[in-house]
């Protein structure tokens, strides 16, 4: 431990020797490790903070019409209450939470602004959390909830009263269906995009308002099985059980998010690996132009009897410090601009705002800085081996002369 | 007396620039301990590459070296590294300490290599920094010092491990005539106080300090 440190802090004095010239490495590591931190981050980020999000509520299972992803079209499946208890008596499972989501319309003095509606069971709700109010009850016919910027948009807010307006008809130009409800809490829902303005009702009042009372239709069942190790058992015996319905687990849906963002992976791989031959390329080429400024020093250490196993390390030493510094730095420049890529990637329609795509833990930080400080190691190979294999005769003679 | 160093008819070639060049062409000596014994002779004459093939740090053409009654040829890269530092003391023309390091550092480096526990280290090489007059210089870094004092803190270094032979090739050759005369006394009191010592140097004066002189011309010793 002794000889590490000591060769560790003669290391830092070597690097000294030329510190502009050390300073720029270090930023150029700095900044791959930076790059290669946030490409990690990226590449497990993904699959992890949707598969948070789905279970942000324990709901395992989402159920929907066939050939459709929960919420991607405005299909709906019909006899919900049915099936709901149907789905309630199976002793496997929790809880059943049924949604209606429809596009639907606020009215403010005379003109209309377009909302998107849940309609939801409060008992078994898995779609937000309240905030601000109070919740919904379930025989609640007269109130709901809304988002912040559903609220503002409708200038409401906890007791206010608000019009809602269901489809319009498409002959007359004119409402259907007109609701007259009193916001009782406000809330973040879990699935929303940025700015998206959403309210929430009771399922039956959604209903009516999306004109689907009759034929009970939902857009989606979601499900919370008591085990959660057995929910993928559970989701595969409803597959079998409901073949005319589309059952997902949280791991086929997140399976469904890698394909369509596959191209944030590669690019994260790409990214990644550019950053480590960078850093790799950074090390080195400093490394050897130190090696071969100081081989008339290495020469003469060789002669009074160094060893080439103390040379080799000396130089493998000044890699690996270069590497800590940078990486250290790289640590926090990679978290800063993790946060602010993340605010431009979510900001990208349609992505719900609780989803991340960096999320720093610490096996990304241990992940990006095991593999960063292995390959600033394995850079010092080069330069280390032409330290080793310097030939002392000549290089004094050169220096004699 | 024991003969510390013998080396037998010692050739060495080597190609500079594509042109083989004969640096040695079969020279013997023979050192005993406790002698003094200079190298003298002008540049070119081969003395410099005498001086690697007896350090052990460059390998004979032909012929044999032995020191304290090993044949260098049968040793490994290993070996012959460990008998470098184990012993023999060098000593460069251009003193070659680690800048970055302190003058007591530097004469530790060797002592530490050798696996001298740290507080036996510090003590001696505390001792030899005294030795050499330089005990007030020894937290200064090897840039702070001048020529003088480098070459003082490098022949400390070179006493690090207690080695059997030091030799010194161009001692005072970057030394102004004052600072060089302070090294040729320290060179005396070494010898005094036991030291072996072979000086290599194109300067006549300090090759008649040495007890015993030996001349070189074209690589070959002549008297």
């Amino acid at each position: 431990m002794g000889a590490w440190v000591s060769g560790l802090q003669w290391s830092l004095q070597s690097l000294g020797r030329h510190p502009l010239r050390t300073v720029l490495s270090v930023a150029g590591i700095a900044i791959s490790a930076a790059m290669l931190l946030d490409m990690v981050m990226l590449s497990g980020g993904i699959d992890r903070s949707f598969s948070e999000m789905l279970l942000a509520k324990g709901y395992q299972i989402r159920i929907s019409p066939r050939g459709t992803l929960p919420f991607d079209t405005e299909a709906t499946l019909g006899g919900a209450g049915g099936l709901v208890g149907t789905l309630r008596r199976d002793s496997a499972i929790e809880s059943v939470a049924p949604i209606l989501g429809t596009s639907l319309y606020g009215r403010i003095n005379d003109s209309l602004v377009t909302l998107f509606g849940y309609g939801i069971q409060p008992e078994a709700q898995a779609l937000y959390q309240l905030e601000r109010g109070t919740d919904l009850t379930p025989d609640d016919s007269v109130g709901i909830l809304l988002s912040g910027p559903a609220s503002a948009l409708l200038h409401a807010d906890v007791g206010d009263t608000v019009n809602l307006v269901g489809r319009l008809d498409p002959q007359i130009a004119h409402a259907a269906l007109m609701r007259r409800l009193v916001v009782r809490g406000m809330v973040r829902w879990i699935y929303d995009h940025r700015e998206q303005p959403s309210v929430g009702t009771v399922l039956p009042v959604m209903q009516s308002l999306a004109q689907q009372p009759a034929s009970d239709r939902v857009s989606l069942l979601l499900v919370k099985v008591r085990d959660d190790r057995a929910a993928p058992t559970v989701a595969a015996r409803l597959k079998q059980e409901l073949p005319r319905l589309q059952v997902y687990s949280v791991a086929d849906l997140v399976s469904v998010f890698k394909r369509r963002l596959v191209y944030f992976r590669q690019l994260s791989y790409i990214l990644g690996t550019m950053s480590l031959i960078v850093t790799v390329l950074l090390i080195t080429t400093l490394l050897t132009i130190t090696v071969n400024e100081r081989l008339g020093e290495i020469a003469t250490l060789r002669a009074i009897g160094i060893s080439r196993t103390t040379v080799v390390r000396q130089v493998l030493f000044e890699g690996l410090a270069l590497t800590l510094i940078g990486t250290v730095l790289g640590v926090l420049l990679g978290l800063g601009t993790a946060r602010y890529l993340d605010g431009i990637l979510t900001s990208f329609p349609g992505l719900p705002a609780a989803f991340s795509f960096f999320v720093p833990r610490a096996e990304s930080l241990t992940t990006a800085g095991l593999v960063l400080l292995i390959t600033g190691s394995l850079a010092g190979l080069y330069p280390a081996w032409l330290a080793a294999r310097a030939p002392i005769a000549p290089i004094l003679r050169a220096e004699a002369t | 007396m024991t003969a510390v160093l013998i080396g037998r008819d010692l050739r060495k070639d080597y190609a500079v620039y594509g042109q083989l060049v004969h640096a040695l062409r079969g020279a013997s000596l023979e050192v005993s301990s406790g002698e003094y014994v200079a190298v003298a002779g002008p540049s070119g004459s081969g003395k410099s590459t005498l001086l690697q093939l007896i350090g052990g740090i460059d390998v004979p053409t032909s012929g044999t070296v032995e020191i304290m009654g090993t044949r260098l040829d049968t040793l490994s890269d290993s070996q012959l590294t460990r008998l470098r530092l184990t012993r023999l003391g060098f000593v460069f023309q251009r003193f070659h300490l680690l800048p970055v390091l302190t003058a007591q550092e530097n004469v530790e480096l060797p002592m530490a290599e050798a696996g001298v526990p740290r507080q036996e280290r510090k003590a001696r090489a505390q001792e030899l920094l005294a030795y050499v007059g330089l005990e007030h210089r020894a937290a200064h870094r090897a840039t702070q010092l001048s020529g003088g004092e480098m070459q003082r803190v490098a022949i400390a270094r070179a006493l690090a491990n207690r080695p059997a032979l030091l030799l010194a090739d161009e001692p005072t050759g970057e030394l102004d005539a004052g600072t060089g005369e302070g090294i040729l006394e320290l060179f005396r009191r070494l010898n005094h106080d036991g030291t072996t010592l072979v000086v290599v140097t194109h300067d006549e004066n300090l090759a008649a300090e040495a007890g015993r002189a030996i001349h070189m011309r074209d690589g070959r010793i002549c008297d």
